[in-house]
């Protein structure tokens, strides 16, 4: 017998390779998306520092709009600067 | 002297009085022979100046009676009880009331002379209460027939009217009514005669002539009031059985009063009409009381009427409701009738126990019951606009349904279903959703003049607000209370749809996601309305992916599609495992890099157990292609290295439990490929042979078992595993007739359970299993116990 495959439908679901589940700031999963937002993914993405911690853009941003003098990261109160 | 002289006097006195009043005389024929002396008037004068006027009324009126006691009501009476049983004739009644009118019309010359002699002495008296000697003498009529009344008297009396009812029925519908058969052309429908020698004339005026007589004498009523009751009661009833019988989409109650005011009022008219004044005073006063009967007795028949035929739609009502809209009419008539005749309280009992009786229990399938209920509520809003009486009603139907597990799913399903569906026509109302809310709205406040009471069978403990909820999808979630239910179920039953097609084609799911948007609320919905964007951006994603030559997809030797999902907003997948063939892998390998370069710092986690393949397969004698679920597509591509496994073999490759890859691999059992040659040892089935030739169609998309729920697969499997138990509880029925669900789970964890399988089972789950064998008739559930059905 010879079986030859000829189309394969797969399912999957995406995530986001961090090494958190959830953002620091609003506390909500990566793969689902800040409360700002309506739709994870390419909609609200991921942003990660050079200290390696990640977060929402949004919520980043946000973060980093309330910081009127030093931009820290929230979580290691290091500098902030976004990685390239 | 004196004496002899007053003797003499006296002798001669009474042979004229005896002349006079013959009935007085015991030796009629010798006065009646002799030529008086003296006229009637020197008789009575001489009477009057005797002072002995009274005496010989007296004395007559009792001769009189006697004679009525004596001759004339036992020969009438007599009549009624020499036939037993039906005669198909009016003869027997006709012949009776002309005899006694006959001998009663005798009476009369005497009674004129009485009025004589009253007039004569110029007295005025009242015997049996009445003043008038017609109307004693009636008395007395009425009082010696009725004291001697036979037992089965109404026997003869009845056919007489109903053999001329039946008659005027007839010449009455003759030009509305064609004959039925071709058999009744022959035969007249009135009298049953052939038709040339047709009989309904001469019925009609015997008929007349009858009523004339008794309405003359006043017996009318006396002797033929029940039985003329009885009678129309019963064609009253037969005639509404015999109009309701069959459609419920022609109203009915118009032409059923036309039929009372003109066939049967036409003939109680005629009944009490005829006559010829003989017996009476005045024409004026009779023709006053017998219009005033009719009158009386039209209201009594149209309430029986009314009555009858609510009563008898009451008792189709499960019937009408099913058949709403096309039974509108009826339920129509029904509404009019019930403002007429309090029949709520009996068409409440009398429905509740047709719904529990036909509809509330497990044999009916939970889309049939959400279908009765909803032409339910449509038809009961019709009926009582005030919704009591469908609050009432269906108030063990939601209680029902609220058991039920698999409700909610139903309407879902039908909410969404393709073609005509009742639910999904009210979906495309799309009016919002209006849930039981106790707090009084403002509607209610600003329209407190317009404000009506509750009947007063309502429920105090809700609104009317509440209860007026006209939104049969708002009744339908009010079951349960709760919109978050019905909004995860729409998700489970969503993402089965659009795992189970692969399709990629969203746009009807789309249309729909809008219209219960509009119901449910936008945030409700709003973890659909991803699901619906991942596919069609998988659908994107996938062309990107295979037309750009840098992923290196279309060097494979075969493609790969993917749905890419996001987790957070689908329903919880099934933890089910599955291990596919390293060729497999290797490519979804190759799809998860192409997609982390597409999307930078994302990448995929398959659920290899989900999707569908399409394959070839080629054997010594022929080459056959399948669509089927990537677990069968793995089995049997172990079946390459080596032609013979077991369960537990490739329960162990496939890192698949042994029960789901023992469910499976019955699919290429069933399609020829494999064989079992020992229990759970299967076998490559190479050249397929004689036995199986012609068996296996080519091309298969697997059906039925492969559209089962990705995400209730876990349940299903639950279910297979229960089935485990099925011998046993068939053993222990066989052994023990009937047993409760307790004593079974009990008996099950003293047996069944103890073997190898270690399957823990609850009360809930076991009723369930139950439940569905029951639903399938393999099991019968009454009085709290399950028995076996008799084979
Ligand atoms: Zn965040
Ligand atoms: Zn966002
Ligand atoms: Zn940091």
């Amino acid at each position: 017998m010879k079986v030859t495959i000829k189309s394969w439908t797969g399912v999957a679901t995406w995530r986001w390779v961090a090494n958190d589940d959830t953002c620091g700031i609003c506390r909500l999963a990566f793969d689902g998306c800040c409360p700002d937002c309506k739709l994870p993914g390419d909609d609200c993405p991921l942003v990660w520092g050079q200290c390696s911690h990640c977060f929402h853009i949004h919520c980043i941003m946000k973060w980093l709009n309330s910081q009127p003098v030093h931009h820290q990261c929230p979580m290691c109160r290091q500098e902030w600067k976004f990685k390239e | 002297m004196a004496n002899t002289e007053n003797q003499h006097n006296f002798d001669n006195l009474w042979s004229d009085v005896c002349h006079l009043f013959p009935i007085l005389s015991h030796e009629k024929h010798e006065y009646l022979a002799q030529e008086s002396p003296h006229d009637d008037l020197t008789t009575m004068q001489a009477i009057v100046s005797a002072g002995q006027e009274e005496l010989v009324e007296q004395l007559v009126l009792t001769e009189v009676e006697s004679q009525l006691r004596n001759n004339i009501v036992p020969v009438f009476w007599q009549r009624f009880s020499v036939l037993d049983g039906r005669t198909q004739s009016l003869d027997p009644f006709k012949d009776a009331v002309d005899c006694l009118y006959e001998s009663l019309a005798s009476i009369v010359p005497i009674l004129q002379s009485l009025v004589l002699l009253r007039q004569t002495a110029q007295t005025e008296r009242q015997v049996c209460g009445q003043s008038s000697l017609l109307e004693t003498f009636k008395v007395m009529v009425r009082a010696s027939l009725h004291s001697q009344l036979p037992l089965n008297y109404q026997a003869i009396t009845e056919d007489f009217y109903r053999i001329s009812f039946k008659v005027f029925c007839n010449s009455e519908n003759k030009d509305a009514e064609q004959n039925e058969s071709t058999e009744d052309i022959f035969q007249c429908a009135g009298c049953g005669q052939e038709v040339e020698l047709c009989q309904c004339q001469s019925i009609i005026n015997a008929f007349h002539e009858t009523n004339g007589k008794l309405q003359e004498l006043d017996l009318l009523e006396r002797l033929a009031g029940d039985v003329l009751t009885t009678l129309i009661h019963r064609r009253i009833e037969s005639h509404v059985q015999e109009t309701c019988k069959g459609s419920f989409d022609v109203p009915h109650i118009g032409s059923l009063e036309g039929w009372l005011d003109t066939v049967v009022m036409g003939w109680l008219s005629r009944i009490y009409s005829s006559g010829s004044f003989g017996f009476r005073e005045s024409e004026n006063k009779s023709t006053v009381s017998s219009v005033e009967t009719l009158s009386k007795m039209k209201q009594t028949l149209r309430y029986f009427l009314y009555e009858t035929y609510t009563r008898t739609r009451i008792d189709q009502l499960f019937n009408i409701i099913i058949e709403y809209p096309d039974s509108e009419p009826a339920v129509e008539d029904l509404r009019i009738c019930l403002q007429k005749i309090d029949l709520r309280q009996h068409l409440t009992q009398k429905l509740q126990r047709a719904l529990e009786t036909r509809l509330l229990h497990p044999g009916v399938n939970t889309p049939d019951i959400l279908t009765a209920y909803v032409a339910a509520i449509r038809a009961l809003r019709t009926l009582d606009p005030s919704g009591v009486l469908l609050d009432t009603v269906t108030q063990p139907v939601r209680q029902y349904l609220r058991w039920r597990d698999d409700t909610v799913r139903c309407v879902v399903t039908s909410l969404t279903e393709e073609g005509p569906s009742d639910l999904a026509e009210e979906l495309s109302r799309g009016e919002a959703l209006q849930l039981d809310d106790l707090t009084p709205s403002e509607e209610d406040t600003k329209n407190w003049e317009s404000w009506n009471p509750d009947p007063v069978d309502a429920d105090p403990s809700k609104t009317s607000q509440s209860r007026r909820t006209s939104d049969i999808i708002s009744m339908l979630v009010n079951v349960y209370g709760s919109k978050d239910l019905f909004v995860n179920e729409y998700r489970t039953l969503l993402a089965d749809r659009l795992l189970s097609s692969l399709n990629y084609n969203t746009e009807k799911e789309i249309r729909y996601l809008e219209l219960l948007k509009l119901r449910f609320g936008e945030s409700q919905l709003h973890y659909c309305e991803v699901m619906l964007k991942d596919i069609y951006d998988s659908k994107r994603i996938n062309t990107h992916l295979h037309s750009d030559t840098n992923f290196n997809l279309d060097n494979q030797e075969f493609a790969i599609t993917a749905m890419i999902l996001s987790a957070q907003f689908w329903p919880q997948f099934n933890k089910e495992t599955l291990e596919l063939p390293e060729f497999v892998q290797e490519h979804l390998d190759t799809y998860t890099k192409a997609f982390e370069t597409l999307k930078g710092n994302r990448t995929l986690c398959w659920k290899p157990q989900l999707g569908s393949v399409n394959l070839d397969i080629e054997l010594k004698d022929r080459k056959v292609n399948f669509t089927v679920s990537p677990i069968h597509a793995t089995i049997i591509w172990h079946f390459q290295t080596k032609n013979q496994w077991t369960i537990e073999e490739l329960s162990q490759i496939m890192h698949a439990p042994a029960t789901l890859v023992r469910r499976k691999i019955t699919y290429w059992l069933s399609q020829g490929l494999l064989h079992e040659i020992a229990p759970d040892t299967f076998e490559l089935v190479e050249e397929s042979g004689p036995r199986v030739k012609g068996h296996i169609p080519a091309d298969i998309v697997c059906d039925d078992e492969e559209t089962e729920s990705a995400m209730a697969s876990a349940q299903e499997q639950r279910e297979e595993d229960l089935q485990v138990f099925w011998n046993y509880i068939v053993g222990m029925l066989t052994n023990l007739d009937s047993m409760s669900l307790e004593r079974i789970l009990q008996m099950l964890k003293m047996f069944a359970l103890q073997g190898p399988t270690t399957i823990e089972v609850s009360l809930q789950e076991l009723r369930h299993f139950l439940d569905r064998k029951v639903a399938e008739e393999k099991l019968l559930f009454y009085g709290g116990v399950y028995r076996l059905p008799k084979s």
